[in-house]
């Protein structure tokens, strides 16, 4: 029992180190493609700050300069409209006619910085420098406040996406020198805003010009800020997946004092620890198994002396008396089971030590096991054979004899007659085959309960059957030596009654024959 | 928790979005307000005080227009030359003589720009102007003024003005045949109440109703 336990924690250990080994392939191909990994999210970051940065300034420079540009260009045209206006003659009232549009057009002409059309309005006269009289450009707005208040204004004026100047210059004359009255007449300018329009769309265009090489330029301290957090962060992924497959001596050059190395360090502590941690129970394992070993050996010796002994024994035990004979037979009956189960000790001592050795070899399935059971002579009608002939496989004989023995042996002396073995041959997966054994009997079968413990070393499914034919042992090595092959070992229930293993070992002669 | 996380990093994104569309503020030239820049423009009106008289009728939009008319009556304004022997008065045009001729109506140049006048049509009778006590002149009209709206009043009232006083800042009182009485400034020089249309209620500031005496 107590090796039986101790020998626990070792299988238990290969599992887990198999399964770490498929979660390292998992996580492998997920890490090829990451979307939204730290790299992306740290360029991103960057990205952001130079485009805020780059964008805050672009647009406060366009904003400021575009603002100067269009004062500076109103600011002449208002200037300048005012100047030309000053320089004419009118007389009260208006005359309609060329007279005035000429007058008008020599104003238009000067126009600064752009030539502008020129509206003239005064009581209903309607005048211009272009072939139109009145503006549609022109608010009412403007209109208003050029009549209610005697002074220049302008205002800037979006018609169809043309942005315009719209300036209304009151005129005034003199009734003595330090005297003006409004004449009632109203000069308007209307000039489009082309030159600025371009302008400032250059302003526009230089700003984007300049914030885009920016971003660019950003790009290279998120690369290299990245590389910096992502390169410690990639060994300690390799040297985590290192770990998780076995080698525990794993260990990170830990580089500089941030939290990264901080990491590393601890790391580093962790792995020393689970190595001393798991060097100490592979030692303490280790003990047991030369243990069990040992102690298999050092019984075997003795046991063969009395082995010897009790066949001696056996042979004379009927010119004893009744009670003599009957211990003497008892106590041969137990030496035999005693070396059966020291024989099978030291099978899954050598499994454990990982000692066990494939001999395998090319051989006709349906015959060795048609050999195995007239080894055994049991080739009575207590056991059936469905065996196809010509299967070949791969296969280590002396233990695919143990398998089916113990399999046979185990269903007659468990289950009940008649036990069925079937052979057959399976396709898994395309390209894969695999040769299933089947060992069938008419027994109760196995209650669900023990399903699952049915492989474990001295495990008893009858728990008021203390005491049976077998070490206890049987279905574990069973279970080891299909392992060796590759296969696979499954215990169930028939739905019409009885218990069935079913082999599966992988037909590699197919494979490396063919 | 991830949806807490998500709404905020929502509302971050909003904010940025926010932010940038604000700075950016529309890309191109916007419109603008009316923006009042400096004063108005001076023109040459060839206004001569001696032989010119300076009438005021109604434009189309309510205001006052300041209408130029010479002396030399002859010659209809714009023909081009007034010759110097045709100049009989001497020193400014009484305002008498100012005050008639508003009363006799726009011309037809006048009416051709879309003058017009609120005063009732008066042929003959006699306009009186002297000074007032107080300063200023009092005008005595041959009509009633109590028909007469606001804008005929202060076509007389700036009229009169001007032609008493080259800045028209002088303080008149119109007296008609009905013994009403008006008194008041014209107003209509840059930084006293503007050429303010009749309709627009500005008239608040202008001087009349008010009914001294």
């Amino acid at each position: 029992m107590t090796i039986g336990l101790r020998i626990g924690p070792a299988r238990r250990r290969k599992d887990a180190g198999q399964e770490a080994g498929q979660g390292a392939a998992a996580t492998d191909n997920r890490s090829r493609i990451r979307a939204f990994g730290l790299r992306t999210r740290l360029l991103l970051a960057f990205l952001l700050v130079a485009g805020v940065s780059a964008g805050t300034t672009s647009a406060l420079t366009y904003r400021e300069a575009r603002t100067a540009l269009l004062e500076t260009a109103q600011d002449t045209a208002v200037t300048s409209f005012r100047d030309h206006a000053q320089q004419t003659a009118f007389s009260l009232p208006l005359q309609r006619g060329a007279a005035l549009e000429d007058v008008l057009r020599d104003i238009a002409r000067k126009g600064k910085p752009h030539p502008w059309v020129v509206f003239a309005e005064y009581g209903s006269v309607r005048a211009s420098s272009g072939e139109n009289p009145v503006s549609t450009v022109i608010t009412p707005e403007l209109r208003r406040a050029a009549r209610a208040n005697p002074h220049g204004s302008f205002e800037r004026v979006v018609k169809d996406g043309v942005p315009y100047l719209t300036i209304a210059m009151p005129m005034v004359f003199k009734t003595s020198p330090y005297s003006v009255l409004p004449s009632g007449l109203v000069l308007y300018a209307v000039m489009r805003l082309t030159d600025e329009q371009v302008n400032v769309d250059a302003l526009l265009v230089a700003a984007r010009n300049g914030a885009l090489p920016g971003l660019a330029v950003a790009l290279v301290p998120g690369l290299i800020a990245a590389r910096s957090v992502l390169r410690p962060v990639r060994k300690l992924h390799e040297a985590a997946r290192s770990m998780g497959s076995g080698r525990l001596d794993t260990r990170i050059p830990v580089r500089g004092s941030d939290e990264l190395a901080d990491l590393a360090r601890t790391f580093n502590e962790s792995a020393g620890q689970l190595e001393r941690s798991v060097r100490e129970l592979r030692e303490a394992e280790e003990r047991a198994r030369r243990f069990a070993s040992d102690v298999s050996h050092e019984l075997r010796t003795p046991l063969a002396g009395m082995l010897a002994v009790t066949e001696v024994l056996d042979e004379d035990a009927d010119g004893l008396d009744a009670d003599t004979a009957r211990a003497v037979r008892l106590v041969s009956a137990e030496t035999g089971k005693l070396a059966v189960l020291v024989e099978d000790l030291m099978e899954i001592s050598r499994f454990d030590a990982r000692a066990a050795e494939l001999n395998a070899d090319e051989v006709d399935v349906a015959e060795t096991i048609r050999k195995t059971l007239q080894n055994r002579r049991w080739t009575d009608d207590r056991v059936r054979t469905d065996l196809p002939d010509g299967i070949r496989a791969r296969l280590d004989p002396r233990r695919f004899d143990v398998v089916i023995a113990n399999l046979v042996g185990n269903a007659l002396r468990h289950g009940g007659t008649p036990v069925t073995v079937r052979l057959r041959t399976e396709e898994r997966t395309p390209g894969t085959a695999v040769l299933i054994t089947e060992v069938m009997d008419s027994g109760p079968g196995i209650r669900p309960e023990s399903l699952p413990h049915i492989f474990d070393r001295f495990y008893k499914a009858d728990a008021a059957r203390t005491r049976s034919a077998g070490s206890g042992l049987g279905l574990a090595i069973t279970l080891e030596n299909v392992r060796l092959h590759g296969g696979t070992i499954r215990a169930g229930n028939r739905p019409e009654g009885g218990a069935v293993f079913t082999v599966g070992i992988p037909l590699h002669a197919e494979e490396t024959g063919g | 928790m991830r949806r807490v996380r998500r709404r905020r990093r929502a509302a971050t994104g909003t904010v940025i979005v926010a932010a940038a569309v604000a700075l950016l503020g529309g890309c191109g030239i916007q419109g603008t307000d009316v923006i009042a820049a400096g004063g108005p423009a001076s023109f040459q009106a060839f206004l001569d005080r001696e032989y010119d008289m300076l009438l005021f009728f109604r434009s189309p939009d309510g205001g006052l227009s300041p209408v130029i008319r010479s002396t030399a009556v002859s010659a209809a304004f714009g023909e081009g030359y007034v010759e110097a022997g045709a100049v009989e008065t001497d020193g400014p045009v009484p305002t008498e003589k100012v005050v008639t001729t508003l009363l006799a109506g726009p011309r037809k140049e006048d009416r051709v720009a879309g003058l017009s006048t609120s005063l009732p049509l008066v042929r003959g009778g006699k306009v009186e102007v002297e000074p007032s006590p107080g300063g200023g002149v009092t005008a005595r009209l041959p009509f009633a003024l109590a028909g007469l709206d606001s804008t005929a009043l202060r076509q007389l009232t700036c009229t009169i003005a001007y032609s008493q006083d080259a800045d028209g800042q002088v303080v008149v009182t119109l007296t008609g045949q009905d013994g009403a009485s008006r008194s008041g400034t014209c107003g209509l020089a840059p930084g006293d109440t503007g050429n303010v249309p009749a309709a627009t209620g500005t008239g608040a500031r202008s001087p009349w109703p008010g009914t001294p005496g």
